[in-house]
């Protein structure tokens, strides 16, 4: 039987009692006080001290009030768990503006899984009947009705496929793998879709797009409208059943189907097919020596920044450490273990980025705040749809961030956070261009392939 | 003693004078400034939070609430370190002073910052590390780095240079107080106007003192002069092990007697034992046997000396000279001179523990879930004392026997503070705990020994056998607070 939030907040107990209020959670860096950084930087949203650790909680910074920053709200949570709290619509209003960007998580020593913390206590408020806000209300009854929370008519979902000339991979019944589009990518950012689709047809994978895919369910996981999540869920188990492989462009609903899916499955039942970002197939297939890029002028010298988002970056990070730990028997000895898998995990966007700048001339500068201590982008959680205002704030303060270093390109690889840094780009002015760093390889061509891939590098499992 | 429990009106009231963003009675608001770990478990939720950025709306407030007979009880930025006497019965108005954050002077030439209460440990070192590198604040070490600075002052804390200079009060030159009669005080030579907070006892006497360990029960302490320290490159940590308590305050005391040279080099002095260790993990997932912790190179008690030094040279010195003390005490005096000897650090290790501020102190929650530090100061020759004691009221609890101390101005007081690890979520363990506390709590004030950040219940009976000084401390507090409405509980007070 599916699960409830209340039954999630639950199991969670010991894990929100074990929370001491220190709020190391609210900065990145919060245990490298020291670590240089650049030094001050003025910018749309004010000047940051980019030393040390840094603020960065964004619905802390964005609203001051301790219940905002992630340690108010597990004392919120316990105290819903010990009666001193009722939910209502003001602890809707004061958990609901979180980017569950897991900032928070990476940094607690207690190793307190705030997200899960977060997203359980969001659907255990669902359940006990308060209401969705006006927003994301709409985008649940958008969903209910079309399968994506953008309005999209099923019908278009592959539009984009058909017109780039890729149609022949609409339910291309022989493959054995396939690629998950998403919302966002097939109606919004088609550019991500396309070149992801374009990169694997270089590659020569025979891989299919779904019509049948739906939403994958990331946003009514996040905020807490569990039951239209676990709908989708199902549509899209069935959907993709008969594929062994399932390749994302997107980090959000790569995390959904690979953390979420198998959290919110009943007891015993497995993901039917192993999944991956198309990130780690290309990370791969350089390591290997089987892909390189060729020059290219209009890029050679421009500075590219890379944003990790949160659902590729900590998220996974951060599932892997409680994995790893939940399988310890001697976590004094592991941990070296898991801080090195986690490095390397972060690793596989730069071994790409790397190679840019070996291969193209790009010269790639990271951000103050990366990999576990990444600033989001403040798309996440169900804030762009509930609280835009607040998520293009934080855009910008990343996209500042980016302005910083120089940057003249601020790639990701995520279509969401490639959407709401656009946004800021554009509404504040930041000056830069921001793309996906596998639509930068489509679009200018870069691919240069020495050996093609064979079916295990494309089928290898995680 | 009875007060109001504040109302719409009231919360108009602090809306008036701070603003509609910066006051609140929302539930889940208030609920968020819940702390029942580390420091005590008697957290309530608020009834009214605010927020407030200046000097004079603290004033404002103050005088209302006053007036009103409503309850407050400031706190600064950090919620488990500081003024970190979160608000007990009765609850009434929250001051979160996390805005009052701006740092406003640093003078290299008098050796002195000027910060508002909300300035973080890390925001200030941060800020040092970039703008005056040679120089460093006297933050707490292990508090975490949201921890504030003025609140380690006020509850008479351990810091960076506690074991060379002396407590964490006497760091602090001078300061401005919000009193809820209304006055604004400034003590030391701040009490005249165009004075440079030079000199701590001012025209004297001295007030500040007044407001150490006051834990926000006195007035609103809205501004600090800290002093400042040289930050020298040459630094290392020099440990050494052995297998009892005794052997760890013996030594340590005869590095600390020489008052001068070794003991000033000597910045933090700290040790404890493997249970320190074991702890910092989940109780399933790690050994629980010494062997094991032997094994991998951990003493069973240890001493670590941090030193700074303006030289190489001066550090080689204080380093041969530390352990050819030590050697002459394994040799000649040490209770099990066997088991002694130099704890040989690897560099990361060293890196680790000279890292300022640190997170050292935070993950004694993941043994179980949930911890409390219950701390004592005794005189430094009295620590193995207690250590052994409290071990054992510990161990006959199942709760693992965790102790960490320091040295305190060179070996004059011990700061001795046994971490209880336990389960929150469960009302036995609650209970176990607070028996605990009661029973160690009878034997130290027997022995004489002092409760740091006293706890409003069991300690309380500290403020009790201090009769006189207990009179005059109610005294003063019904001058600058005439209604009783700071912090009400804390010292035993009203």
């Amino acid at each position: 039987m599916a699960k409830t939030g209340m039954d999630r907040l639950n199991e969670l107990k010991k894990e929100i009692f074990k929370c001491i209020h220190c709020k190391a959670c609210r900065f990145a860096y919060s245990g490298e006080p020291s670590r240089k950084g650049i030094g001050e930087f003025k910018g749309k949203q004010g000047t940051v001290l980019y030393e040390g650790m840094v603020d960065s909680c964004p619905a802390g910074i964005e609203y001051g009030w301790e219940a905002f920053w992630n340690a108010g709200k597990i004392w919120i949570a316990r105290s819903i768990l010990t009666g001193d709290l009722e939910f209502s619509e003001e602890v809707r209003d004061v958990i609901l503006p979180c980017i569950t960007c897991g900032q928070c998580s990476a940094q607690c020593e207690n190793k307190i899984p705030t997200v899960d913390i977060i997203e359980s206590l969001r659907a255990a408020c669902v359940e006990s009947g308060i209401p969705l806000i006006d927003k994301h209300a709409l985008v649940d009854r958008l969903v209910k009705e079309r399968n994506n929370p953008y309005g999209g008519q099923a019908a278009e979902r592959l539009k984009w496929a058909k017109d780039a000339g890729l149609g022949k991979f609409v339910n291309n019944k022989d493959a054995k793998i396939a690629y998950y589009v998403g919302c966002t990518a097939s109606y919004r950012q088609v550019e991500v879709a396309i070149a992801t689709a374009k990169l694997f047809e270089q590659l020569g994978m025979n891989f299919t797009l779904v019509e049948d895919e739906v939403c994958c369910g990331s946003p009514f996981f996040r905020i807490g409208e569990v039951n239209t999540a676990q709908e989708l869920m199902k549509k899209n188990l069935e959907a993709f059943k008969n594929v062994k492989k399932v390749y994302f462009s997107c980090a959000g609903c790569y995390r959904t189907f690979t953390i979420d899916y198998p959290k919110w499955m009943a007891e015993g039942e497995k993901l039917p097919f192993t999944t991956q970002h198309a990130f780690e197939l290309v990370a791969k297939l350089i390591q290997d020596g089987k892909i390189k890029f060729k020059p290219n002028a209009d890029l050679k010298g421009k500075v590219v920044t890379y944003h990790d988002p949160c659902h590729t970056g900590r998220h996974f990070a951060v599932d892997m450490e409680q994995e790893m730990i939940k399988e310890s028997k001697n976590l004094m000895f592991d941990s070296r273990k898991i801080k090195q898998k986690i490095d390397e995990w972060f690793e596989i966007p730069r071994v790409i980025l790397k190679k840019l700048e070996e291969d193209v001339g790009i010269v790639f500068k990271e951000m103050y705040r990366i990999k576990l201590n990444s600033m989001c982008c403040g798309a996440g959680g169900g804030v762009r749809a509930g609280y835009p205002d607040f998520s293009i704030r934080t855009a910008s303060l990343r996209c500042d961030e980016a302005n910083a270093v120089g940057a003249d390109i601020l790639t990701t690889e995520c279509p969401f956070c490639w959407r709401n840094l656009t946004d800021a780009n554009d509404q504040y002015n930041h000056g830069m261009t921001v793309m996906g760093v596998l639509q930068m390889i489509t679009e200018y061509d870069l691919l240069d392939i020495q050996q093609k891939p064979t079916e295990a590098d494309l089928l290898g499992k995680k | 003693m009875s007060y109001k429990a504040p109302d719409e009106k009231d919360l108009e009231a602090m809306i008036g004078i701070v603003g509609k963003n910066y006051a609140t009675n929302n539930k889940a608001i208030t609920a968020s400034y819940l702390a029942k770990s580390v420091m005590g478990l008697e957290s309530q939720i608020p009834d009214i939070v605010v927020r407030p950025k200046y000097t004079e709306e603290i004033r404002k407030i103050l005088i209302y609430c006053s007036a009103e007979k409503i309850a407050v009880s400031p706190i600064s930025g950090g919620l488990s370190g500081g003024f970190a006497c979160p608000t007990i019965k009765p609850a009434g108005v929250l001051l979160d002073l996390g805005r009052m954050d701006r740092i406003l002077e640093i003078d290299e030439a008098n050796r002195y910052a000027i910060i508002e209460p909300g300035v973080t440990n890390g925001g200030l070192w941060a800020y040092m590390e970039k703008y005056h590198p040679d120089w460093a604040p006297p933050i707490a070490d292990g508090a975490p780095p949201a921890a504030t600075v003025m609140g380690d002052a006020i509850d008479r804390g351990f810091s960076l240079y506690t074991s060379s200079v002396g407590p964490q009060g006497d760091n602090f030159m001078c300061a401005e107080i919000v009193f809820p009669n209304g006055d604004v005080v400034r003590t030391g030579s701040w009490a005249l106007p165009f004075a440079k907070p030079f000199y701590k006892f001012g025209i004297g006497p001295d007030m500040w003192s007044f407001l150490m360990g006051s834990q926000g029960a006195l007035g609103v302490v809205t501004k600090a002069a800290v002093k400042i320290y040289p930050h020298p490159k040459h630094k290392t940590v020099v440990a050494w092990g052995m297998s009892n308590p005794y052997d760890m305050q013996n030594l340590t005391l005869e590095v600390g007697h020489q008052e001068f040279g070794i003991s000033h080099n000597t910045v933090m002095v700290q040790g404890g034992n493997y249970p320190l260790v074991m702890t910092r993990w989940p109780k399933d997932k790690v050994p629980h046997d010494y062997e094991f912790f032997k094994e991998i190179g951990i003493p069973e008690w240890w001493m670590n000396w941090e030193c700074w030094a303006q030289t190489q040279e001066e550090l080689d010195y204080v380093i041969k000279r530390i352990n050819s003390m030590a050697e002459d005490f394994k040799k000649n005096r040490a209770q099990d001179g066997a088991a002694m000897k130099p704890w040989e650090l690897h560099p990361k290790q060293i890196a680790s523990r000279m890292k300022k501020p640190n997170k050292i102190a935070v993950p004694y929650s993941f043994w179980d879930a949930g911890f409390l530090f219950i701390t004592w100061y005794t005189p430094w020759n009295e620590c193995a004392e207690f250590a052994e004691m409290y071990n054992a009221e510990m161990e006959k609890r199942d709760i693992p026997p965790v102790m960490w101390i320091a040295s305190i101005e060179r070996c004059r007081q011990a700061i001795c503070m046994p971490i209880i690890c336990f389960d929150s979520t469960k009302d036995e363990d609650f209970e176990k705990v607070q028996d605990l506390n009661a029973v160690t709590t009878e034997y130290s004030l027997k022995r004489g020994w002092l409760n740091y950040r006293p706890d409003p219940f069991i300690h309380i009976q500290a403020y009790y056998q201090a009769g006189m000084y207990w009179k005059y401390l109610r005294a003063f507090k019904k001058l600058v607070d005439p209604n009783m409405i700071m912090h009400p509980g804390r010292l035993a007070l009203p």
